[in-house]
């Protein structure tokens, strides 16, 4: 009884699972493959006459040119904080909007309205807002004398870091959706059970509703980290990369070398070398949960 | 749709481009079996003075020929990257493409383009060729001795001043680039907000095309007599140290970031008293919609190294047909690039406002000179006009990024022009 | 949750609005550059007021097709999410029940496949596009981005199927319930939020997505977030035209979100006490 119960699920699950598996094997992995072949070439789509096999050159030179490797170091930098300010920023408000009201659904609406946004579009904006000359912020902080004379964004050692902020802006509101979709899927009676018990409110944060949203949460975490690392409009719009190489990502190049110049083997190299990293990442983040997982709920 | 249109079009526009249609259809209406009916011309447009224009004329160009026109209207970066993948897919997405002069190099060396020698050769009384300057059909079109495309719409690179500012200092308009330079030095006045120059710093395509203008009126040169680059020449050296010092000492504080639009704005808004640019841009200037300084400003011809023989800027775009539509079409899409070029259409693109000067008669054309003050000066910049001072060749956008990088590294103070130019130079040796 | 303070509440709402202001700000200077006159976008010392007018809902108006536009987008973004939660829910419930060794490995391939950067595979599938004869098409768009997102709302299903312990379909199961209806009925009203959050997701995506679209698509095809682009013109970036596409690149979203909201409630389980 017990084992045909379990194969007939088996089977159903098996069913279930199979569409998606086979639409992405069949629209994904040929383009992802042909990027991995094309990766090895000197291959420029404007002068195919001196396509030449290069091995990994491609990848040697990601790794060993200084304007490359200082793109990687800012991609990690920008990932980083910016996804730990979105994730800090985003569980707060999530949980401010838990409550179940109109007033929070109809707040929530609005609050997703950054994301509808184009991303160049957002670089742009923002661009226009900060200007020192006269941009509706930094004309005044530029006359307060806050930060750097020509501009937030003129200056390597800000640039950066306004651009993770304009990363935040835009992203936050993902990252509270999520999060608030795995808060209202918590089990109510465990949450009584917490308020019952007499615990304080952060005691209830930390040891019942914090565990319980690790799933939601490395679900926030993975998602935003792997489109952080992927950056690419915002920065195109504000600073080009600049000044100097302050504000270059990988993407960026890939972006550049990819739709501009059309070198595609380049481009392709720079693709697989940032689907690494994001793995890398992932799998990094993974084990890190699950390690939490079995110490906080000890499974 | 069209309907919709016109009631959100301001009257007197869609009354103007009413008469024009008109006038145009009632001058060729006499012939009634049209010889291209039933064939749809889709245009890839950069959005720029004429892609309105270009939406515009298409009835007209139905009326006379029976073709339908559909324009698609771009920004820049979109453009390049749509146009490319509809030549190498060879997917024939778009039978017409408005072509940047520097894409020249690449649309010779993959043929992506109908090679219209034999048309211009076969057509040429009806071209009326030695109406148009001989710079414009030579950077616009030609490349290697071939039309990889038609001139469509040319640009002068000019030079817009402040008219008051330079009065109120009892000051000339400057004729070399030392006056220029020792002007904007001194009408600097960041007190009052009054800078004395501003160009574009944004690293990449922003910086770099306006340092190369730069370069060119003080005597540097992107590539040798070969085509080969040499950008760490001492010439280029010098000169960027002279674009560092302008910017240092005479631009606005945010011009670093400035890409196109930044520069615009600020010159708009009246901070800036020197400014170079394209000349489509120049009558914006004057409309009281969109600028704060109207009547204020004058247009001259850009200024050179003293000593040096005068060589002016000149860009724009050409009309280039898609090498791979069919025969008929490609026949059907010349049929079009002659009528927008011809004469009397030409005139009516730049009095609707394209902005796209190139024929000796416009110079003189009482209805132009009426509405556009300035074409005594585009006109001397044509005649002295340089179209290679970027390099037109099929490494012209790797080129374009490394010294956009460079230059911008220099004003950022990261590097000497030395430093910045040698490693650009290292970087586009390996190109060749 | 019963019982908490009107203090309380007062002071949640205040910071949450505080929040959303500071969230919606350069919204509403994007917006406000479609009232007003070009000269009047910037100024130095930058002000506040202006002459309101309408001359640049005329320019769009002018430029573009924006019903045409706003069809597109809304066909790109709607048949993306559909076929995306079509294949992705299913998916991620079948990995999160399944206890087979491989469910997990599936789940990261699904991670994985995301992580496609556009550039590496977007040329390749133009000319897969081209070869079937899609390129160009709504279709175009539609099946790359129901690549990504399908994967992602999988990957994202699986953790909140994952999140819900699996008792009350076995316990539906053995009461004589089908393997569907154990999951259309019992498993799925649970992680209705989630469902809602993926579907906004999607939509968002594909709604402001620029590359992939202005890659895929041509002058019938295009959707709004690819002409935004177009007032970002060499010369000049007219604010005013971007502004005043903004109204109909954001407007829908907000409704869609504000009429989605209203399932975007507490999971079942805290229903049934």
């Amino acid at each position: 009884m017990r084992t045909r119960f379990s194969d007939r699920r088996k089977y159903f699950l098996f069913l279930m699972a199979a569409p998606a598996v086979l639409y992405v094997a069949a629209v994904g992995l040929w383009p992802l493959a042909q990027g991995i072949g094309y990766s090895f070439y000197k291959y420029n789509l404007l002068r195919p006459a001196r396509t030449q096999f290069v091995g990994f050159q491609n990848y040697v030179d990601i790794f060993t040119d200084p304007a490359t490797r200082r793109a990687i170091l800012n991609t990690f930098q920008f990932t980083l904080f910016s996804v730990a300010l979105q994730l800090v920023l985003g569980f707060c408000l999530a949980m401010l909007l838990w409550r179940d009201s109109r007033f929070n659904r109809i707040v929530l609406a609005f609050l997703l309205i950054p994301a509808t946004i184009t991303p160049l579009v957002v670089g742009l904006i923002f661009k226009a807002m900060l200007g020192a000359d006269y941009g509706i912020i930094g004309f005044f902080l530029a006359e307060a004398g806050i930060g750097p004379r020509t501009g937030l964004l003129t200056d390597a050692n800000t640039a950066l870091w306004v651009l993770i902020l304009i990363d935040c802006w835009e992203w936050t509101p993902l990252m509270t959706l999520i999060l608030l979709a795995g808060l209202k899927a918590l089990p109510a009676d465990v949450l009584e059970a917490g308020r019952v018990d007499g615990a304080t409110g952060w005691q209830r944060f930390h040891m019942l509703i914090l565990p319980l949203m690790l799933p939601s949460v490395f679900l926030a975490l993975t998602l935003r980290t792997m489109d952080a690392f992927r950056v690419f409009d915002s920065v195109f719009v504000t600073t080009g990369g600049g000044p100097n190489d302050s504000t270059n990502t990988l993407m960026m190049l890939g972006v550049k070398e990819g739709l501009q110049f059309f070198n595609v083997g380049f481009a392709s190299a720079v693709g697989n070398v940032t689907l690494l990293f994001i793995a890398l990442i992932a799998t990094v983040l993974l084990l890190v949960v699950r390690r939490a997982d079995v110490r906080i709920n000890g499974k | 749709m069209t309907k919709a249109f016109s009631s959100f079009m301001p009257r007197s526009a869609a009354y103007s481009t009413a008469t024009v249609i008109f006038a145009l259809m009632a001058s060729t209406a006499c012939v009634s079996a049209k010889s291209l009916d039933g064939v749809t011309l889709t245009v890839a447009s950069m959005n720029d003075g004429f892609s309105k224009v270009l939406t515009e004329l298409a009835p007209a160009f139905k009326a006379e020929t029976g073709a339908d026109l559909k324009v698609e209207i771009m920004d820049y970066g979109t453009l390049l990257t749509k146009t490319t993948a509809d030549f190498i897919g060879d997917t024939k997405g778009y039978d017409l493409v408005t072509m940047d002069i520097v894409w020249a190099g690449a649309y010779a060396e993959n043929k992506y383009s109908v090679d219209l020698t034999d048309w211009v050769k076969r057509d040429a009384a009806e071209l009326d060729l030695d109406d148009i300057y001989p710079v414009v059909r030579k950077s616009l079109g030609e490349y290697n001795g071939h039309y990889v495309a038609y001139p469509f719409a040319a640009y002068a690179n000019v030079l817009a001043y402040r008219k008051d500012v330079l009065d109120a200092a009892g000051l000339k308009v400057p004729t070399t680039m030392e006056e220029l330079v020792a002007d904007a030095k001194k009408l600097n006045d960041p007190a009052k907000k009054l800078y004395g120059f501003v160009a574009n710093g944004q690293k990449g395509p922003a910086v770099a095309q306006d340092w190369m203008q730069y370069n060119n009126q003080l005597g540097g040169s992107i590539v040798d007599k070969d085509g080969k680059p040499v950008l760490n020449s001492a010439a280029n050296i010098k000169s960027l140290a002279v674009y560092k010092e302008l910017f240092t000492e005479a631009a606005p504080p945010g011009a670093i970031e400035y890409d196109w639009g930044g520069r615009e704005e600020s010159f708009r808004q009246g901070m800036a008293v020197f400014m170079q640019t394209w000349s489509v841009g120049a009558p914006v200037y004057s409309d009281p919609k969109v600028s704060n300084i109207v009547g204020k400003v004058g247009i001259a011809v850009a200024p050179v190294a003293k000593g040096m023989s005068p060589q002016y800027g000149v860009g724009g775009w050409g009309l280039a047909i898609n090498a791979d539509i069919d025969k008929p079409k490609q026949e059907a899409a010349w049929t079009f690039i002659k009528w927008v070029t011809s004469k009397k259409i030409h005139k009516e693109f730049n009095m609707m406002g394209a902005g796209g000067f190139m024929r000796k008669s416009q110079m003189t054309d009482p209805d132009l000179l009426a509405k556009y003050d300035f074409l005594p000066v585009i006109a001397e910049t044509y005649e002295h006009g340089n179209g290679e001072f970027r390099p037109r060749i099929p490494e012209y956008p790797e080129i374009q990024d490394l010294l956009g990088t460079a230059v911008n590294s220099v004003l950022a103070g990261a590097a000497t022009p030395e430093e910045a130019l040698g490693k650009a130079q290292d970087a586009a040796k390996k190109l060749f | 949750m019963a019982r908490v303070s009107t203090r309380r509440i007062f002071l949640e709402r205040t910071t949450v609005l505080v929040a959303t202001l500071v969230f919606l700000l350069p919204v509403c200077w994007l917006i406000s550059t479609a009232y007003k006159p070009s000269n009047q976008i910037f100024s130095v010392p930058p002000r506040l007021t202006f002459q309101p007018t309408l001359d640049q809902f005329r320019a769009a108006f002018a430029l573009f097709d924006v019903a045409a536009l706003m069809r597109s987008s809304l066909i790109i973004s709607i048949g993306t999410t559909v076929l995306s939660l079509v294949l992705g829910v299913p998916a991620g419930y079948a990995l999160a029940r399944s206890r087979s060794r491989y469910s997990a490995g599936f789940a990261y391939f699904f991670l994985a496949i995301r992580m496609i950067p556009s550039i590496a595979a977007l040329i390749p599938f133009y000319l897969l596009m081209r070869d079937i004869g899609l390129l160009g098409t709504w279709w175009a768009v539609i099946v790359f981005n129901t690549m990504l997102n399908c994967a992602f709302v999988t990957w994202m299903m699986f953790s909140y199927f994952k999140a819900l312990p699996p008792d009350m379909e076995e316990a539906a199961l053995t009461d004589g319930c089908t393997q569907i209806g154990a999951f259309w009925k019992v498993a799925v009203p649970t992680v209705r939020s989630g469902i809602i959050a993926c579907a906004l997701f999607c939509m968002m995506f594909s709604w402001n997505d620029f590359l992939n679209p202005m890659f895929l698509t041509t002058l019938d095809s295009k959707p709004i977030s690819v002409a935004l682009l177009t007032a970002y013109g060499t010369k000049d970036i007219t604010w005013g035209t971007l502004g005043a596409l903004a109204h109909f690149s954001t407007i829908p979203i907000v409704l869609m979100a504000l009429v989605m909201n209203r399932y975007f409630v507490q999971g079942a389980t805290n229903g049934v006490q």
